[in-house]
Order: C-alpha cells, then structure tokens, then sequence
C-alpha cells in the first residue's frame, strides 16, 4: 500500500530531511508481513541515520509496516557487528541484532564463522550478481566512492587528485575519517591513495608511502575528522565516502560550502553487503528489512542518501529512477572495486604497519 | 580592607598576608582560563549555525537529545542511591572494625579505573545476557545490569570521597556515645554519620551523575538509549549541534549539582564532639 | 591500631574479641557480593580469555605477544601520560581546591567550583577532543587569538595538539576537577584554627605547610594521585578522537576488542590484565606510602 513517509528532522536525526522517501513500490509479501508483525520488532546494527539515509528509510519502514526498529549501536564498525551476532548467540534481548550491513570482505568471515543465514530477496535476479554470494548468505547493497570533502570557504584551490594532496598549500589540511589501524573506511581510504600513487589494489604498500609523504609534507592532520572539524576549518580536506561527503555538504547548506571532489584517478569503490544474522531473534522482521531494502522504495532510499545501489543497473532500465535523483550522483566511471583477497591483505598491511610507517612521535612531527 | 572584607566576614580568621590570597587569585584565575576557554571554543563554534542559534533550538526541540538526557538521569539518581547505600556502611565498617581489610577494598575499589568498561560490559554479557539467567530479553533487565555496571564504576569516587570524609570524623568516640545512648547501628549511621559527610556524599553523587551521563562503552553495548551514544553519534556524524549540545548538556547538568548542592545544604544539626568549629 | 589498644577500644559488653572479628568481616558481605558480581566475574572471563586463543584452546601466547616492541612501548608512553597527568593534575588541582576553601577567596566560588568540576570531572570523549581540537588546533581560538594578537605562532614553535603533549593537556580537563573534588573534603579538616594557632605560635606559613597541613594532607594526596594515574591510564574515548596516532594501551586494546580489524580479542585481554598488574603494583606502593603517614596522625 502506498505510503508516503514525512521525514521532519525533528524526528531527531539533525540533518535536513532528505525530502521524501516514497514507499511506493514495497508490497511486502502478506505471509511475511503477518509473520513479522508478530514478532513485532526488528534489531539493526551500525546503522547510523546520516549514512547512505538509513534515518528516514527507518522511519518509513516503520510506518509502512508497523514493525518497531530498534537501532543498536550506530556507531558501530563492521567487526562489531559480527562480534554482536557472536556475543549474543543464546541471547535473544535487544543486543542481538538481527540483520547486518558490513564491509565486503566481512561476509565471507561471516559466513566461516557460521554467523548468517541464506535468504534470497524477491527481486534477487536483479542484483548484480557480482556483488552476491552466490548460496544467499550475503548480498551487496550499496556502494560508494572514496571522495575528498573540501570546505572551500578555507581552501580557495581544490584538489582534484590524489597528488594534489601534496602540494604545500594545503598544509596540515588533510585528515581522514577514521584510525588506520581500526577504521575501515580508514584503512580503504589509505589502499585507495595507493591507485593515485602508482599502486594497484594488490599492494597498498604505495598508499602507506603517500601517506607517509603527506605525513612529512606537514599536510596530514593525524586526528579522526568529521562534520565537526570539515566545518570548523580544522580538517578542511577530509577523505571519506563520497556519500558521507554529499551529505555534510547537504547538512551545512552552504555554511561553509562543501565541494565535494572524485578523485581523477584512483576511484575506490567500497561496497557493503547486508546478511541475516544465524541468530536473529526476530528472523522473520529481518525477511521483510530485506524485501524492503531491496524493493524498489529500498533502493531508491539508498539513492537519495547519495549510494549507489546493486540493483541500479536493473532500476535505470526501467526508467525508475527520477531525473533530479540521479543527477546528484557523483560520476564514477572508472571506480575499482576490491576483492575481498585484497581487501584483507591490505588491511593486514595498513593495520600491521601504520603505526611504523607513518607515526607520530612527539619528537619528529613536523608541527 | 579591599573587597576582601566579604570574605572577612564569612571566614573568621585574621586577615591573610596579600601575597598569598595574591597566590590565590593566581591559581584561581589560571583554572578559570584552563577550563572555560575550551568551553567558549564550542560556544562560539555552536553560533556559527545558520540561521542563527539554530543549532540550540534544534537540540531543545529534538526529543532524542530528551529522552537520552532523561533516561541517563534517572539511571544516575538510583545509581547514586544504591551506591552510597552499599558504600557508607562499607567504608565505615572498615574504617571502625576491620581496618585490616582496608587494602583489600580500596584495591577493588579501584579497579574500575583499570579495567577498560568493553571488559567489564563483554563479561556482564557473557555472564548475564545467556542462559541460564537471560536478564537482557527485557530491557528492565539490561537496566539493572547498567545500573550494576555504573555503581561500579562510581566506586572509587564513592568510597574515597566518604572515606576521607569519615577521616575526618572520630566515628570511634561518635559510635561509642551513641552506642551508650542505646543507638542501633542503622540509627548511628543515618542519624549520626550521615549528616556530617554531607560535603563528602554531595561531591561523591555529583561525580557519580557526571559519570553516568556521560558514560558510553557499556550503555553502546548494552543498547541503553543513553546519553553517552547520542552524544557520540552526533559528534562523529554532525557539526553544529553537538558542539550546542556539548554545551547545553554540560550547562543542564552544572544546573542540577547546583540544586543538588542547595537542597543537600538544607538546615541539619551537625553533630561534633570533638571541639571548637 | 595495635592489638591491645583495639580490644580497650572495644570494650563495650558484648561479644568475645575472637567471635566478633568473624562477624565483623561478614559486614563486609554486600560489598564483596557486589564487587564479585558486577567486576570480578567480568575480570575473571578477562583472565581466563587471556589464556585462550581465538578457539577457545588454553594458551600462554597472548603474554607472548605482549612482549612485541609496540605493546612495551604502549605500556610506556600509557605509564608516562598517566604520570605527567597524575603528578600536574594532582598539584594544580589540590592548589585549586585549596585556593577555594582557604585561600581567601569569595565564600561563593567554593560550590561554584566543587559543583563545575562534578560536570568538568567527566567530560570526555568525543565532546572534549573537539572542545580542544576547536581551542588549540591549527585553526583553533587560542591558536589564532596568539597569532593574530601577539604574533606568537605556536605551531610553528613546535606546540602539536595532536600528540602526547596535547593529550596530557586534554587529559587534564577531567583530571584537575577529580583532584578537587576528592581533595575538599580533607581540606576541609584542616581546621582554620591549627592555621591560627601556628601562627600564634610564630609559624611562617612554610613551616605551618611543612609541618601540618601537608603531612596531614600527604595520605589524601598521594592516594588521590593514585586515583588519577589510574583514571588517564584507562582512558580511551578522548585519546582515540583526537590523536589516535599515539601509542596508548587503551587505544590498542580497543582495536582488538572492537572496530573493523581482524582483531584478536585474546590479545586484548592479556593487555588489560597487564593494566591491572600495573595498577597493583601502584596501589601496592600507595598502601606503603600511606601506612608510613598514617602513623603520623596516631
């Protein structure tokens, strides 16, 4: 049944409400639906409301089923999420969560540990096969690119490439999103300078190199950027997902303004893919969480938040996709994705080596 | 005199040497800086918001900075009940009969500094949330596994603050007198002692409510919708308004110590056998 | 005590001396329930998890692992921020309180200070690294107010807000109102009349110091101390948002314990057991220390 979902920032997510996110085209299966309702509640994880629009997609999920999501643990990182499936195997309180969004190479460690079970969507023959497990235990959702968010009020010239970064203009300007040695979007952050450096996604060992030259440059500010330091001029170049970009841009409306730049070479793409948890308390709310998300109103909700979806392909042939909507998209022609062979591998590398390559001593920090 | 004379007035003692209240001002002064220049950053930061003050109105008018705050509150309040309810009898114990434990409590009593709060939630996990005692199905349950968790956590500050305060008292002589008059022990405790750690039970519950709002480990992994997680998930994900929450958050609860502080300053007896003050 | 003064002490008619030592230990009983429930269960699986591996198999390698270059120097530079922050924490925050109580000042400024430092006593984390990162940072308010008003470019002196000096000095937001609030009530005891009454009897303010207020004060102090090193060696949240880059335990167990790492949670236990070997050997120390000042007071 067509519900449109009015998302009011008062509902408490802070950022301007991504307009509306129509439920128009979820027509949940009415087996499913009855099954879910009885269980009443659905536990998501590491969802927080600013990524990929995961905010208004909640509330509208709620709204078009009734179903009380209990959101744990925003903050959460992939690692985090499977040691909470881990932790509370018997445990059927509001700790376990019941569905998972992870990094890609996080599926496969899932699965090995024995932490989801299969489910194939209603719509699982337009995803791109790529991106699924081919036994239904996991399945790629979105994607994004890793991009620069600029606060151009602080910097006048714009990067364009990874080599810009270098340049002595933007001196202690750079910062990334996370800690290298326990983000993930960090770490690929760091494999991905390794494409602008001459490297290849089978040898991050460049990436520590040109971070270790942004380090000695003086341009590199080792602290954890966010909104906060993007729009105070602290860490006017922050390096993150172009989704989590376009949406800072969005939330400041213009004070500061935010450009947010692709990279001209070296376009990384990270996905992540979603899962049922082996021991959902509520397997049934989770079922219907995946018909929504990849129904049609899932999809174009991930849109809205600026992440490529899986099944986009299969939606621009059917013209579903608005105009306006996919104007926003950032161009991302040329973007490489990892295997999760090289995904782990670098992140051994970058994890193992950081602190050696790159740290900081008081002593020898260039101020 | 020079503006000093109010300070006479409350204090009766002789006039100071200037150097030293000089000193003083010094000190003070430094501290003033130390503490309300980072605040001011923030501050101003937070009116940077377009349009103006806009992230304040956004904070005071969005219920998930209410209902955090409340929920961390109210959590605070029972905790600090349930703390001095266990600690002050425990720390006048020791200090009265068993002096030889002494070590052996503060060691436990400082633990929670050392043990990083993942560990102590991971094991209250592991040991509470599974079969065969499942406190955590119902969120009842998981409250009083966080409630267990912050009094611990209020510990050190709790038994240092009222162990130095009954340092201070001869609770032998007070006990002994009371005793004699026919007092039970619950009646020396409430009556007698209490009343005269007054300074130590307020500075014990002001940092016990301080840690409880804003603690964020164990309420994240015990998926409390506490204060600790909203204000780090917005830190982390927005930009203006969680400098303005920072601010109000720390304005709201300097507000509550202070009425704790006049309530608790309430007109009481003080008891002091041992001479002039 | 010595023996014998206890039992004259004790000599109210009730129960024999050996009987009541029992039962005076079992009015311990509530809090050692407590403790045992809520801490030292969650520390026993953290001592039996540091003695397995990722299978659950019994191991020593996780002590093994604890003597690999990074992890003694963690420990290292943990310890040394602990003490910096403990040592100039504890001075300037007993110089505070003291300023507040007996130094003259406005009777007001007392509860204003004790009640601002509950909150200050706790503001950490996420909120408290931006606080600096928007007073000292490169762009921050002091930076640019010295800069611009004096010429005085601290950056480029070698001041670096991101490092260990700048978390020593972010550490000391909640470590100077620990101090004070655990301190007033001592200060309080030290009666204004001994203050008098040595001055009556010809005491220089520094003999007064020397020979009653700090060997008084010295249990509280250095217990307090204590405290300290104890709350900024296992702080975590602060260190993490500002400057994950230096080399803090806390900061390396989290990474096994959590977060996106292939991590190795066994690891992280043998690490924290570490922590509190460590602060037992520095509680051991206090209890000496205190035993030898406390006699002082009998």
């Amino acid at each position: 049944m067509p519900l449109v979902a009015l998302l009011a920032s008062a509902c408490g997510s802070g950022t301007p409400a991504v307009s509306l996110v129509p439920v128009t085209g979820f027509t949940p299966d009415a087996t499913l639906l009855a099954a879910a309702q009885k269980e009443g509640t659905l536990n998501v994880i590491a969802l927080p409301p600013d990524w990929c629009n995961y905010g208004p997609m909640i509330t509208a999920f709620t709204g078009a089923t009734g179903l009380k999501v209990n959101s744990i643990t925003p903050d959460a990182g992939s690692g985090d999420e499977l040691t909470a499936i881990t932790s509370n195997k018997t445990n059927a309180g509001p700790q376990a969560p019941d569905v998972v969004d992870v990094g890609y190479s996080f599926g496969a460690q899932a699965v090995q540990q024995g932490l989801l079970q299969a489910y194939k969507v209603s719509t699982w023959s337009t995803i791109d096969p790529k991106t699924v497990d081919p036994n239904g235990m996991w399945y790629g959702d979105y994607y994004g690119v890793l991009s620069f968010a600029v606060n151009t009020s602080v910097v006048k010239d714009v990067p364009a490439d990874w080599s810009d970064l270098l340049k002595p203009e933007y001196a202690h300007q750079i910062a990334l999103a996370g800690d290298p040695t326990a983000s993930n979007q960090a770490i690929q952050s760091v494999e991905a300078s390794a494409l602008g450096n001459g490297g290849t996604l089978d040898n991050a060992q460049k990436g520590l190199d040109f971070f270790k030259q942004l380090q000695q440059a003086g341009n590199f500010v080792p602290t954890v950027g966010g909104q906060g330091t993007l729009a105070s001029g602290e860490t006017p170049i922050l390096i993150t997902w172009n989704y989590l970009a376009q949406s800072y841009a969005d939330a400041l409306k213009g004070n500061p303004a935010v450009q947010v730049v692709i990279p001209k070479t070296g376009r990384f793409g990270g996905i992540y893919v979603q899962g049922i948890s082996a021991y959902a308390p509520h397997p049934n709310a989770a079922k219907l969480w995946e018909e929504y998300l990849y129904s049609d109103a899932g999809q174009i909700g991930w849109l809205t938040g600026y992440c490529y979806t899986t099944r986009f392909a299969d939606l621009v042939s059917r013209n579903a996709i608005p105009a306006a909507l996919k104007a926003k998209l950032p161009d991302d022609t040329g973007v490489v994705f990892p295997s999760a062979d090289q995904l782990t591998a670098s992140k051994t590398l970058i994890t193992g080596n950081w602190k050696s390559e790159v740290g900081v001593s008081v002593a020898t920090a260039k101020p | 005199m020079t503006s000093s004379s109010a300070v006479a007035a409350a204090k009766p003692s002789r006039s100071r040497p200037s150097p030293a209240r000089f000193f003083w001002w010094v000190v003070f002064i430094l501290g003033v800086l130390y503490f309300f220049l980072p605040l001011l950053a923030t501050l101003l930061f937070a009116l940077r918001s377009q349009p103006f003050l806009s992230a304040f109105t956004d904070t005071l008018t969005a219920s998930d900075f209410w209902s955090a705050l409340g929920y961390s509150f109210v959590i605070g309040i029972i905790t600090i009940v349930i703390s001095v309810v266990l600690i002050l009898p425990t720390a006048f114990w020791v200090r009265l009969r068993v002096p030889r434990a002494r070590p052996f409590v503060e060691f436990i009593t400082l633990l929670p500094f050392v043990i990083p709060p993942v560990v102590i939630v991971f094991g209250l996990l592991q040991m509470y949330a599974n079969k065969p005692i499942s406190l955590t199905t119902a969120p009842f349950g998981s409250d009083l596994l966080l409630i267990g968790a912050y009094v611990v956590l209020s510990l050190p500050y709790m038994y240092r603050s009222i162990d130095a305060g009954l340092r201070t008292l001869d609770i032998l002589t007070l006990t002994e007198a009371a005793q004699s008059m026919g007092a039970g022990w619950g009646r020396i405790l409430v009556q007698i002692i209490l009343p005269n750690l007054r300074v130590s039970l307020l500075s014990g519950a002001f940092l016990t409510l301080a840690i409880v709002v804003g603690e964020y480990t164990i309420a994240s992994f015990l998926a409390r919708p506490a204060f600790g997680p909203f204000i780090a998930l917005i830190g982390r994900n927005e930009a203006y308004r969680p400098a303005a929450v920072a601010i109000i958050s720390f304005g709201l609860t300097w507000l509550a110590m202070g009425v704790i502080a006049v309530v608790g300053r309430g007109s009481r007896t003080r008891i002091r056998i041992t001479g002039a003050h | 005590m010595t023996a014998p003064a206890q039992m004259l002490v004790q000599g109210a008619p009730k129960a024999r001396p050996a009987r009541r030592r029992n039962l005076n230990v079992l009015g311990l009983a509530p809090f050692v329930i407590f403790a045992a429930l809520f801490l030292l269960i969650p520390v026993v699986f953290l001592v039996v998890g540091s003695l397995q591996d990722a299978q659950g198999n019994p191991t020593l390698a996780n002590y093994g692992d604890l003597s690999q270059d990074f992890i003694i120097d963690a420990y290292v530079t943990s310890i040394r921020v602990s003490l910096v922050t403990a040592i100039a924490g504890g001075l300037f925050g007993f110089l505070l309180a003291y300023a507040v109580i007996l130094g003259g000042l406005p009777s007001f400024l007392r509860p204003a200070l004790m009640t601002f430092s509950g909150v200050a006593s706790n503001f950490a984390g996420v909120p408290l690294a931006l606080a600096f990162i928007f007073t000292l940072g490169h762009v921050g308010l002091v930076t640019k107010f010295l800069l611009d008003s004096f010429g005085i470019d601290m950056y480029g002196s070698g001041f670096n807000l991101y490092s260990e000096v700048g978390i020593e000095a972010t550490y000391m937001y909640f470590q100077f109102p620990l101090m004070v609030l655990i301190m007033a009530p001592a200060i309080d005891g030290l009666r204004q009349d001994w203050r008098e009454a040595s001055a009556n009897l010809g005491a220089t303010p520094a003999e007064y110091w020397r020979h009653i207020a700090l060997p008084i004060l010295t249990p509280t102090l250095l217990g307090t101390m204590i405290l300290l090193f104890g709350n900024s060696f296992g702080a975590q949240a602060t260190a993490y948002e500002l400057a994950p880059q230096v080399n803090l335990v806390t900061l390396v167990i989290s990474a096994q314990m959590s977060g996106d790492v292939l991590h190795n949670v066994g690891l992280g236990y043998s690490l924290a057991v570490g922590m509190i070997a460590i602060m037992a050997v520095a509680i051991f120390f206090y209890t000496l220390l205190q035993r030898r000042s406390e006699r002082w007071l009998r």
